[in-house]
Parts: C-alpha cells; sequence; structure tokens
C-alpha cells in the first residue's frame, strides 16, 4: 500500500530518487547467461561459455558505464539500448520509453552535458561518457525550484513523459540560466506531451529561473 | 437521496477549493521520475512474452510451425491460439467478448493474431516470431467507408461477431434513458457490412415546410490516434500465501483492474496483489490491452515471472473514427433552423471497437437547438481501419456539424454566428423554452469583449502583413458523468484524516479535487488530510475529466458532511465524559472547552473544533475525539444532465473563439488568438482545469492542422504509425489559448460545478475560422498542401491522396 501525506511528497519523491540510486549495482552481483542462465563466475567464463553453447548469438559484453557520478562495471548484451540498461540493470525508472525511435524525448537523460535520447543509444557505446538521470536531478537542492515549479503549475498530467521534459529543461538551464521564452519552447520542442501540456512548461522553467536566480532552494 | 448542504451547497466563502498552484498529490512522484508505470516493472528471474502480430489488414492463420522458434536456445514457450490453455481464462468483462481469447483472424494491420512467445529476452522474443512458419490466408479489407457501404462488397466479419457481443443492447440508466448504443431494437438488420440505426424526433415535414431556404453540406471528421502515452505492459507471478488458500497473484502494470484480473483468472479478489497505481493517460480508456491480460497465464503455464510490454506502434489505437456526415438543414429567413437531418457514414472499426463518441446518435449538439424536427441517420461500416478504445477526454461528439451550420446560416444571412447561435438556442430547461440561456450569455459577453469580436464575412479581411483573416466561434454544453453512482469513505483515525483510495493516478488530478472538496467540508487544510492510496480501496478516480470529478466531487461532500457530523457528536460525547480509561484503570479527566455543549453546537474550521457561540473554546481537530469514525457515501447528484438527455438542459456552457491568419502564398496557417470562456460552475481545482482547457485545444488543433493517420489504399496497412511520422504539437506549434474561467454555480456537482465540456475539443473550429479567411473549406487536416490545393494553387497535396 501506498500512502501519500499531501504536501509531503517532494521529500518522499527525493527519498525514493536517493534510495534508486543507493541501490544501483556496481558490479554485477552474480554473471548469468542471458540465453541459458547457467551461472559464470567470471566475464571470462561467461564468454567461454558462449563460444562453447551458444557459437551463433553475439557474446555479452563488459562495459563500465558512468551513471551519476558512480561507475558501474555491467555485463550486458551488446544490442541493449542505454534506456533498457538503465531500468533492467540499474533499477532506474526516470527515463521512460515512449515512442522507441527517439521521436518524443520521455527518455531523455543528459550525456557529456547535453541531452540524449536514451531509447536510439546503444549502452555499450556508451563507456567513457558521463550520463545524469531525472533520479540525481532530483536529489540536487538546487534543482528543487525546478520540480517544484513543475508541480505547482501542473506541467504535467499523467506524468509519463515529465521527466523527459525535466532533463531537458535541465540541460537548457545548465548552458543557460536566464532563457527567453522562446529559448525554452525551442529546447522542449523535442519532447512530446500526449496528455498536451505544451503550453504550460514555460510557465514553470521561468518560475523556477527566477527562484532559482535568487539562490533559492526549497528545503524538502 | 441526502443533501446534507443542497445540491449547490450555500457555501460563499471558500477556503480550499479553487486555490491554484496547490502540488498534486502525487506530481513530485511524477517529476522525479520515481512514479511507475506498467512498463518500468522487472522482477529477477523473469521471462519476457510477445504477441504475434498481424502485418496484413486482414488475415487469417492457417497454420503455424513453432519448432524453429522453440529450437532457438532462450525460447522457453510458444502457444498458439488454438491450444487448450486459452480456455482456462475468461474474457474481460470490461472489453468485450470475442470468439476466442487469442484469435486466428486478424483484423487490422498489427492486430494480436495466433501466437504468443515467451523467451529470456525481447530480443529472444523478436527473434522467436520472426522463426515462426506461418501461413496466412489473406482476406478482403475495407478501409474506404464509402466502397465499405456498397452491397457487393463481402461480409468481412462473420456472425460469430454479433452473436459475442459486438452489436449490444442499448445501455440503459436508471432513469431510462438509453446511451452507448449503435444498434437499437427498431433498427433493421445488418446488411452486408453495414448497420443502420435511425433516430427521427418531431416532424420533418412539417420542418421543412417551414423553411425559407435549405441549406446542404458535409463535414468530414477523421479518425484521430493513439492517446497512450505509455506502453501498455504488466509483469506477474503467482505465490503461495499461508493465509489465504489457494494461489495468489501478483501483477504489476495492470493498474486499476484487481476486478477484471481476477474475474479472468476466477481468482477471488483478495488472491490478486496488485502493485502500482500510475496508470499513464487513460482518458476514459477503461480497457486493458492483452498484454496487461495474459502474463499471469503464461506465469502459471512457465512458473516463472513473466513480463508483457507493447510497443509504441502496438498502442496504436484510434481515439476517433472517421465520420462523414451530410447535414441538410432547414432555415427560415431570419436564420432559425426549423429541420435537421443528418445522414452519416461512420467507421465502426474493427471488432468490440468503443460504441461512443462518434456515433451515439443521442449525444450532439442539436438537442441544443429550439428545432424539435431531427433526423439522424447513421450508416455504420464495418472497417478494418483500426481499434478504438473509448476516449472521453478528446471526444468532440457530433458537435461541429452543428457549429458548420450556424457558421454558414450567418455567412448565407451576412449575420454574426454568434446571432445566429442565440437565436437558436433552447432555453435552459427544454427545447421548448424560449428563454435565454444565463450561461451562454455571459460566455459570449466575455468572450466577445476579450476577442473585440468584430465579425466579418468569408474573405472580408485582410492583415496589415497580407496574409487573410478569419474568425470563427462554437458553444458547447458540458455532460456530465452526474448518472454514475459514485462511492467515497473518508476515515477519522488517530487525529487524522484518511481517504483511502485505489486511484489510478490518471491524469486529471481527481484525488486532488476530492481532497480540496473534503478539506472545504471538514474545515481542515487540504494537507491535514491523508490520502492512502491502496488497490484495495472501493474509491477509484474513474469518473475522468473535470465533468465527472464535479459528479463524483458531490458524493465527497456528502460523506465529508457525514463524517464532520460524526466528529461532532464523538468530540461532544467525549466532552461530557469525567473519567478516561486506560485497561483497567480510570482516571479522572479534566474537563474539556467543549463540555457543556451539544454536537449541533460545535463547528470545525481552521484545524480547530469549537464553540460557535465562543470560538475561544476549541480543541485542536486532531484531538477532537480518540475515537475511529468512518463516513461513507455512495450516490450521485439530485440532478443528472446526461440522464436529462444530452444537450436538452443547459445549465452550464463553454464557449471557444478563434482567429487564424491565412498565408495564400504558401498556405501556412497561424492561430492568431485562441480563446475559451467557459463557464465551469465552480472550479474546484483552477490548474488542472486550465491545464485541461490546454488540452483539448492540444487535441483540437493537432487533429485540425497535423494530425492525419495513413492508411496504404492498396494492402491496408499503417503508413505512418509512430510518432515519428504521425505529426502531434510541440511547444513550438501550440498557441497560448486564453482561458476566462466563470463561475455562475449553476450544474449540479459540488457547488454548483460542472467542469469543461469533453466536446470543448473540436475537429473543425479552427477549420471553420479558415474557411472564414479564404472562403473554401478544407478538410483537416488543413496542411499547407491542402490549403494551397483548396486556394486552387497546387495540382495534388500529400498525404495519401
Amino acid at each position: 500500500m501506498e500512502t501519500t501525506r499531501a504536501g509531503a511528497s517532494l521529500k518522499s519523491a527525493g527519498e525514493q530518487a536517493a534510495a534508486a540510486l543507493a541501490a544501483m549495482p556496481r558490479r554485477p552481483e552474480v554473471i548469468r547467461c542471458p540465453i541459458c542462465k547457467r551461472q559464470c563466475l567470471s566475464f571470462e567464463e561467461l564468454s567461454e561459455h558462449y563460444a562453447a553453447e551458444h557459437p551463433d548469438s553475439v557474446a555479452p559484453t563488459a562495459v563500465t558505464l558512468n551513471v551519476n557520478g558512480l561507475n558501474c562495471s555491467l555485463i550486458i548484451e551488446p544490442h541493449l539500448t542505454l534506456k533498457q540498461v538503465l531500468q533492467l540493470h540499474l533499477g532506474l525508472t526516470g527515463a521512460k520509453e515512449m515512442c522507441d525511435r527517439g521521436a518524443c524525448g520521455s527518455c531523455t537523460v543528459i550525456m557529456d552535458g547535453n541531452p540524449a535520447l536514451s531509447c536510439n543509444i546503444l549502452a555499450s557505446e556508451c563507456e567513457g561518457r558521463s550520463i545524469e538521470t531525472i533520479e540525481m536531478v532530483a536529489v540536487m537542492p538546487k534543482w528543487r525550484p525546478l520540480i517544484d515549479e513543475y508541480c505547482k503549475w501542473d506541467a504535467m498530467q499523467c506524468g509519463y513523459c515529465t521527466p523527459g521534459y525535466l532533463m531537458a529543461a535541465k540541460a537548457l538551464l545548465d548552458r543557460n540560466p536566464s532563457p527567453t521564452e522562446y529559448e525554452i519552447r525551442e529546447a522542449l520542442s523535442g519532447n512530446i506531451c500526449i496528455c498536451g501540456t505544451q503550453p504550460r512548461h514555460s510557465q514553470a522553467i521561468l518560475e523556477a529561473v527566477s527562484r532559482m536566480a535568487k539562490g533559492e532552494t526549497i528545503n524538502a | 437521496m441526502p443533501d446534507l448542504i443542497g445540491a449547490n451547497g450555500q457555501r460563499e466563502d471558500f477556503r480550499v477549493v479553487g486555490k491554484p498552484n496547490i502540488p498534486g498529490l502525487t506530481s513530485y512522484a511524477m517529476a522525479t521520475g520515481v512514479a511507475k508505470y506498467g512498463a518500468d516493472f522487472a522482477v529477477p528471474g523473469m521471462l519476457f512474452a510477445k504477441i504475434l502480430r498481424s502485418p496484413y489488414a486482414h488475415a487469417r492463420v492457417v497454420k503455424i510451425d513453432a519448432a524453429d522458434a522453440l529450437a532457438i536456445p532462450g525460447v522457453t514457450d510458444v502457444v498458439l491460439w488454438d491450444d487448450p490453455i486459452w480456455s482456462e481464462i475468461e474474457f474481460n468483462p470490461i472489453g468485450g467478448r470475442r470468439p476466442s481469447y487469442l484469435p486466428s483472424e486478424a483484423h487490422q494491420e498489427g492486430a494480436e493474431v495466433g501466437a504468443v512467445v515467451v523467451a529470456e529476452s525481447e530480443a529472444l522474443c523478436d527473434e522467436a516470431l520472426e522463426a515462426l512458419k506461418i501461413e496466412w490466408e489473406v482476406l478482403p479489407f475495407i478501409i474506404d467507408l464509402k466502397k465499405g457501404l456498397s452491397s457487393e462488397v463481402p461480409p468481412i466479419r462473420g456472425p460469430e461477431w454479433d452473436e459475442s457481443g459486438t452489436y449490444a443492447p442499448p445501455s440503459v440508466t436508471s432513469d431510462g434513458h438509453t446511451w452507448m448504443a449503435v444498434h437499437y431494437p427498431d433498427d433493421p438488420p445488418k446488411a452486408g457490412n453495414v448497420s443502420v440505426t435511425t433516430k427521427s424526433e418531431g416532424d420533418l415535414d412539417a420542418g421543412w415546410a417551414q423553411a425559407d431556404m435549405i441549406l446542404e453540406y458535409n463535414v468530414n471528421l477523421h479518425d484521430v490516434v493513439s492517446l497512450l502515452p505509455n506502453p501498455q505492459a504488466s509483469v506477474a507471478w503467482w505465490t503461495d500465501n499461508m493465509y489465504k488458500p489457494g494461489k495468489t497473484l501478483r501483477i504489476e502494470g495492470a493498474v486499476g483492474r484487481r476486478g477484471a484480473i481476477a474475474t479472468m483468472y476466477r481468482l477471488p479478489d483478495d488472491n490478486v496483489i496488485q502493485e502500482g497505481v500510475f496508470q499513464g493517460g487513460k482518458y476514459c480508456d477503461w480497457g486493458l490491452r492483452m498484454a496487461q491480460e495474459i502474463t499471469p497465464l503464461l506465469a502459471r503455464r512457465t512458473g516463472r515471472p513473466v513480463r508483457c510490454c507493447n510497443t509504441r506502434e502496438e498502442n496504436f489505437d484510434l481515439c476517433v473514427n472517421i465520420r462523414l456526415a451530410s447535414v441538410k438543414l432547414g432555415v427560415t429567413s431570419e436564420g432559425l433552423i426549423t429541420a435537421v437531418e443528418d445522414d452519416s457514414i461512420i467507421d465502426h472499426g474493427t471488432p468490440n471497437s468503443s460504441e461512443m463518441t462518434t456515433y451515439d446518435r443521442d449525444w450532439n449538439g442539436y438537442y441544443t437547438l429550439k428545432c424539435e424536427n431531427i433526423r439522424q441517420i447513421y450508416s455504420i461500416v464495418d472497417s478494418n481501419r483500426g481499434f478504438m478504445h473509448t476516449c472521453g477526454q478528446f471526444v468532440p461528439y457530433s458537435w461541429d456539424m452543428l457549429t458548420i451550420g450556424i457558421y454558414l446560416i450567418a455567412e448565407r444571412l451576412g449575420r454574426d454566428p454568434v446571432d445566429i447561435a442565440r437565436l437558436n438556442l433552447h432555453g435552459p430547461d427544454s427545447q421548448k423554452d424560449t428563454r435565454l440561456v444565463p450561461s451562454f450569455e455571459a460566455c459570449v459577453e466575455e468572450g466577445q469583449r476579450l476577442m473585440n469580436w468584430d465579425w466579418h464575412p468569408a474573405g472580408g479581411r485582410r492583415l496589415p502583413d497580407g496574409r487573410l483573416h478569419g474568425a470563427s466561434f462554437r458553444y458547447q454544453m458540458c455532460p456530465r458523468h452526474s448518472f454514475l453512482k459514485y462511492f467515497t469513505k473518508l476515515e477519522y483515525r488517530g487525529g487524522v484524516v484518511h481517504f483511502p483510495t485505489q486511484g489510478p493516478i490518471a491524469g486529471w488530478f481527481g484525488t486532488e479535487c476530492f481532497t480540496m472538496i473534503a478539506a472545504e467540508e471538514l474545515g481542515i487544510d487540504f494537507e491535514d488530510i491523508c490520502v492512502d492510496y491502496d488497490y484495495r480501496a472501493e474509491h477509484t478516480d474513474e469518473a475522468g475529466g473535470s465533468d465527472g470529478v464535479t459528479g463524483h466531487g458531490w458524493v465527497v461532500k456528502e460523506c465529508a458532511n457525514i463524517l464532520k457530523k460524526k466528529i461532532l457528536e464523538a468530540a461532544a460525547r467525549e466532552a461530557q465524559e469525567t473519567t478516561s480509561r486506560f485497561g483497567p484503570m480510570e482516571f479522572p479527566k479534566p474537563p474539556s472547552p467543549l463540555t457543556g455543549y451539544t454536537a449541533e453546537e460545535l463547528d470545525i474550521m481552521d484545524g480547530r473544533v469549537f464553540v460557535k457561540a465562543d470560538p475561544e473554546k476549541f480543541v485542536p481537530f486532531a484531538q477532537a475525539t480518540a475515537e475511529t469514525i468512518t463516513a461513507d457515501y455512495g450516490g450521485h447528484s439530485p440532478k443528472s444532465a446526461w440522464a436529462t438527455g444530452f444537450g436538452r438542459k443547459l445549465d452550464t456552457m463553454n464557449t471557444s473563439w478563434c482567429e487564424v491568419a491565412v498565408d495564400e502564398e504558401t498556405g501556412e496557417v497561424e492561430i492568431l488568438k485562441y480563446l475559451v470562456v467557459a463557464d465551469v460552475g465552480k472550479v474546484i481545482r483552477r490548474t488542472s482545469l486550465e491545464s485541461q482547457i490546454d488540452q483539448v485545444v492540444f487535441f483540437s488543433q493537432g487533429c485540425q492542422l497535423m494530425e492525419e493517420y495513413i492508411l496504404d489504399p492498396e494492402t491496408g496497412v499503417k503508413l505512418n504509425g509512430n510518432m515519428l511520422d504521425y505529426r502531434r504539437p510541440t511547444t513550438l506549434d501550440v498557441p497560448v489559448v486564453d482561458k476566462e474561467i466563470l463561475e455562475l454555480r449553476s450544474g449540479d456537482g459540488a457547488y454548483g460545478a460542472s467542469g469543461i465540456a469533453h466536446n470543448l475539443a473540436n475537429s473543425h473550429l479552427i477549420v471553420t475560422a479558415i474557411h472564414n479567411a479564404v472562403g473554401v473549406w478544407v478538410d483537416p487536416p488543413a496542411t499547407p498542401d491542402r490549403v494551397l490545393k483548396a486556394l486552387g494553387k497546387c495540382e495534388r497535396e500529400g498525404g495519401n491522396q
């Protein structure tokens, strides 16, 4: 049962995001063959198992991803997207999959400072890149006014696309802390909200910019 | 029926209700990504499932050889349509029956058919699906409704669909009102692919005789696609529970549908544990998808958790079907409509598509007219275009057939369409009521003022930059859900008011509205109410949209007042006690400030229970009583607009106003101004009300200027069944929507609220403004190429021509 005490949810949401970050595995607890689930003791043993038992299949690869400032060593199938790895290997559900082809922006993360569509990027190509997800933004006091204003202005309805919009907004504010209304709309134009909240984001971001310019943070 | 403070209430001062910018109860969870939707769930050791989809618009699986698929390492199961396992589940009570659960016949491209594969990963599922050796029987299809009308086209749907519930008898409300029906008892039998239903009222011949002119016109409502943002998905597994007999099913993702899943799997409700409250944007889309229904079956068969998740393309369902209306109006020289005949061809969609939205003959604007001579003839054609779930949030119903009629009368007579609308609109109480409608008049007065309304005939105004200016006007009434029976329970426990609800959270901030109403009535703050999301709670927010919320809000208001009365009675009773007990021991109790007063002499405000005659005598609300007090209430408000017949009562009205600029050289259309003046009765939660107006304008703009569902005429398959090729407005496209909210308090929800109209969403307001600019009709979507073609400036347009 989920219980929500009205008015206390910024804190509880931040705590849940922090818990998700803390639970990210830094290395695989158990190494299993993705095809037959056989347990292996090392990546090398898994590679040998593949060569012997699944010679027609593409073998998993070992990668180290820097996600939210933490290095996570993973063994993944090379066809997995960054979105799939964030969810299935790291337990982070903030990047959402909607269109599955880079048209909607719901899966937006920030990679090396730029917004990136995690459903269109192979995780195996992200080694050495810095990846930020919404869970990290959720726990940073600096960005609480942004989240708070999104919630105050209902810049969401069902909420599914909202983390993607927030990541696009965060990437904009990282490089331009005082955007104009048009610059905001332009920066968010790669995102789609099917509930039709498009006109509401600029208001929320402008209010947040105003608060952040005053150095305001929110005690969650 | 109790009505503790009256249907509209006498309350004038509001502390909580109507306040803007109060964050939603779960908004922070949604914004921070910690909210989990069906596709977000994953459990250790789970298998993945995928369903075979038809590559043809209409086809039957004759035979499937799954040997190669099963030989792929990591593929654990292939279940075919003729496997006896499908008889182990009942049909979902919400969603309609079909000849078999997993059919062998597909009625549209992408339909689930023939086989389900289960494997260790989604990629292996894809590999297995490709390895299936399938023998298809490709069948004739209909995507052109006019061709489908022909008696020479063989039926695309067998008689088994009639027996399995597609043509269900009309639903009848407790008030005797008929709704949501395609086939009425008096209708002729279906012939070929066409069901014809006719509704005739008044005396058409007399109406034509009274007319000085006959106006005939066509309105083409095209199909609009897919409101579901999130892929529909679930994960399920079975466990033993030492406290319950039999197996317990855990399912994540089939949010708000525990009862339906329990019915399907013949389980007591208590043996189904449902995780998650976030449903995604499901606006009056009540059903589950197969991906959410079959995971328990596959989990039982494999002995492991199973996840099934649709892709975007697999969720590309219709939300509005095609309607091709030929309308004939009898009109006097003054502009008064004397007769209406609407002869429409309407897409029935694929089997089990919703019977709501485009072809319910009871829900349209014609009944707002003084004219009572109305005949509707609907030819409803079976097709293979697509499946439509019920999607009420964006339903324009049949409103714009009338919008365009009023506009055309104005054009013909050289008069303002606002005046034509006023002349034809019946009074507040019935079609025979000739009084002006106060709500309409208030909306129009504000609309004309805010628009600087200065009507001109088509092609009559050019802007300084050379573009042509066009304007349009439209009115709607609000059809509230208020005939449904709603249920709410509130509990005072440990000094805190708890509001248990199962949700689901689906995008309309209903729980927030209900919490505000309860706080208002209880004299406490919004933040003082603890909302308990519990899938076992009876309260559900499924009264979607602002009109459903206001109807359900009336019940919450009643429930809160019952709770308040009980709290005051308990507080007065406890204040009389001179001792308190702790186990067997009894202690003297100091007198309470409330001692000596009856419940009737007490009230609650600002978190205090106080003596009305002496407010300085109070106890904190949290210490009002040590008792646990429960109040529940089920019912609906005394008046119900739907139950009294759509359009025949005009208590709260909305108006929409649009100005466009059309560039004759490029065909581009710019929305210069879009104004909604809505009398919502009473604002409950201002921010989400405004957001819902943004939502319907987003829909209206999209379907009139951008969105087009394109099928290949040769094969019937979708050519743009994805979000890249099916264009929707972005932040750079949407206009600023000006909103003026009026509160005349004459609705039948809480405090006289009614919400905005479903049919504030429209299919032709912008298109009508384009006509007013250029003098020719452009069928939506009015893309630049279509505008240029309508102006005779290009040979052919893009799209599917």
